[in-house]
């Protein structure tokens, strides 16, 4: 009896893996099937300028071979389209609601193979956003992106986000201006002559050695500023927060400056030969440097 | 007549009135007023470009019968569809007549440009004389409530901390809190941030908490910077901070303006 009641048990439970499993399957076929992909394909010069727009998706960005710009467009529905156009060296691609389209039916997500040298527009409000191994202006903005932007030299790089936080790592020899309204920055290894990083609400940290000759402006309201920088660092410092607290691992040396250093609240002073300006302004953040 | 008798009787001109239906005295007085007569001189002529600017709009009936034929040759509209009732013989089905209610959000680049401007005005804006008076460079007064102690000096801040007599411009201390500078803006719920958030509610809903939650957060960040520069008003580096909240604030209209059309 009680065998019988097992292999009965047994068999219950198998029907309702099996059913479990079949909407398993329906479900993802039927996504896997709305899905389609597109790609475009585009010759252009030196320089090019690439700019991709999508209201919902994620677009990513890596060097291509030669002159090539390779789209490669995933629509998650039939409520989305993608607008391509090509006027000489300037490529528009960029995603087009149609009604009924939400978050999820809109999304197209991009992955773009494009010439190291291009000058790139990447505009998305969910994200996420990344570019790698370029060498031209980059320019990316989102609402709730997330951005990542690694290994990067020799151009311009804009950044801003309302909320989703963004990473640069490997920035060389960039003009370097990050802004976000609540979102974290996360800065390692980036140097070039000018490097800002503005977050009202998110925290900045710089992970690096502060380059030489550049100019570093990291300011947050009420975020927290954090600099990891190794003990040979040459710097100029200057810190301060209105309302919150500055430290330093240090042995800063004091110069003559127009600004005068209150304990707790802001310093200043020359590590090493100078090489570069740091300035770390908070509101009511803390402000941290810190020696690696 | 008088001017106000002008006045009265000016919005029959942009109904097209001719010269000679108004009163003689209507005339001579506008003859003898400089004001007027330049007031009724820009009437006529708004009066005559915006009817022609109405016919340049207004494309002829056999435009829009053209159109029809087209589209009946064509299978996508029925006779049924463009029979026009008499009263109206040439257009109005093939024409919509009340389009898709589209909301512009460019109103919100003037406004983003706007609130910098204030954030200029508000850091650029030099205290009033009086506040000179209240600042006396001996006293030293805590800062505001929401501030921690300060923490011991570390020994490395010690080295590098010492006072010097340089001008202070990026720790400038309080030299008395004082309320009788009232802030140029005060962003606690404006109208124009009302009419953002209707505006996101309309075309973006699902977003309307994210940004409502951001927009009160810089707002929160605005008020709290402007009190303390009411309070510290040769604090040079707290107006940059209230400049930065202010471009914050810009910036998540600049979003809204990019992201949610």
């Amino acid at each position: 009896m009680a065998s019988f009641q097992q292999a009965s048990l047994e068999q219950t439970n198998l029907r309702q893996a099996t059913v479990v499993t079949l909407v398993l399957v329906t479900c993802l076929a039927s996504a896997a099937l709305a899905e389609t992909k597109k790609e475009y394909r585009f010759t252009v010069g030196a320089n090019a300028n690439i700019s991709v727009d999508t209201q919902y998706g994620a677009i990513s960005v890596r060097p291509g071979s030669g002159n090539q710009v390779v789209v490669m467009a995933t629509l998650k529905s039939d409520n989305v389209e993608v607008d391509q156009q090509q006027n000489g060296n300037r490529i528009e691609i960029a995603s087009h609601l149609l009604q009924g389209a939400d978050q999820q039916t809109g999304q197209v997500d991009y992955e773009l193979l494009i010439p190291p040298d291009a000058t790139l527009n990447l505009r998305s409000s969910t994200g996420p956003l990344s570019a790698e191994r370029l060498q031209g202006d980059l320019t990316l903005e989102g609402a709730d992106a997330v951005v990542n932007v690694r290994d990067v030299d020799n151009g311009h790089v804009h950044v801003r986000t309302m909320r989703g936080p963004i990473t640069l790592t490997d920035v060389r020899n960039g003009h370097v201006e990050v802004v976000s309204i609540s979102g974290d920055i996360h800065l390692k290894s980036v140097t070039g002559p000018l490097v800002q990083a503005n977050s009202g609400r998110g925290k900045i940290f710089y992970d690096g050695d502060f380059g030489s000759g550049g100019n570093y402006r990291f300011t947050t309201h009420t975020g927290d500023i954090e600099a990891l920088v190794p003990a040979d660092v040459s710097a100029d410092f200057r810190a301060h927060s209105v309302l919150g607290r500055v430290r330093h691992d240090f042995p800063l040396q004091p110069k003559h400056s127009r600004f005068s250093a209150e304990a707790g609240r802001s310093f200043f002073g020359t590590v090493g030969k100078a090489a570069s300006d740091v300035v770390l302004r908070s509101f009511s953040g803390k402000i941290r440097l810190k020696q690696r | 007549m008088k001017c106000s008798d002008v006045e009265r009787v000016l919005p029959e001109l942009l109904d097209g009135a001719p010269d000679g239906a108004f009163p003689a005295d209507f005339e001579t007085h506008v003859k003898s007023c400089p004001a007027c007569s330049n007031l009724v001189s820009d009437l006529k002529l708004i009066s005559s470009e915006a009817r022609q600017l109405a016919a340049t709009e207004e494309p002829a009936p056999r435009v829009w019968l053209r159109i029809a034929a087209e589209l009946r040759a064509e299978g996508l509209i029925s006779d049924a569809a463009i029979r026009e009732p008499e009263s109206a013989p040439t257009r109005p089905i093939l024409v919509p007549t009340s389009r898709r209610p589209r909301w512009s959000a460019w109103w919100l680049a003037p406004v983003a440009a706007a609130l910098v401007a204030a954030g200029s005005y508000v850091v650029s804006h030099k205290p009033a004389p009086q506040v000179a008076k209240q600042q006396a460079p001996a006293t030293r007064v805590a800062s505001p409530a929401p501030v921690a102690s300060p923490i011991p000096e570390t020994p490395a801040a010690t080295s590098a901390s010492a006072p010097t007599p340089a001008p202070r411009q990026m720790a400038q201390k309080p030299a008395k809190p004082t309320d009788t500078i009232r802030p140029a803006v005060e962003p606690e719920s404006s109208e124009e941030d009302q009419q953002f958030l209707t505006a996101v509610s309309t075309r973006a809903p699902s977003m309307r908490t994210t940004y409502e939650n951001q927009l009160k957060a810089v707002n929160a960040d605005i008020r709290e910077t402007q009190a303390y520069v009411d309070r510290n008003p040769g604090d040079t580096d707290a107006r940059q901070h209230l400049m930065d909240a202010y471009e914050q604030k810009a910036l998540l209209y600049q979003i809204a303006l990019d992201r949610i059309q």
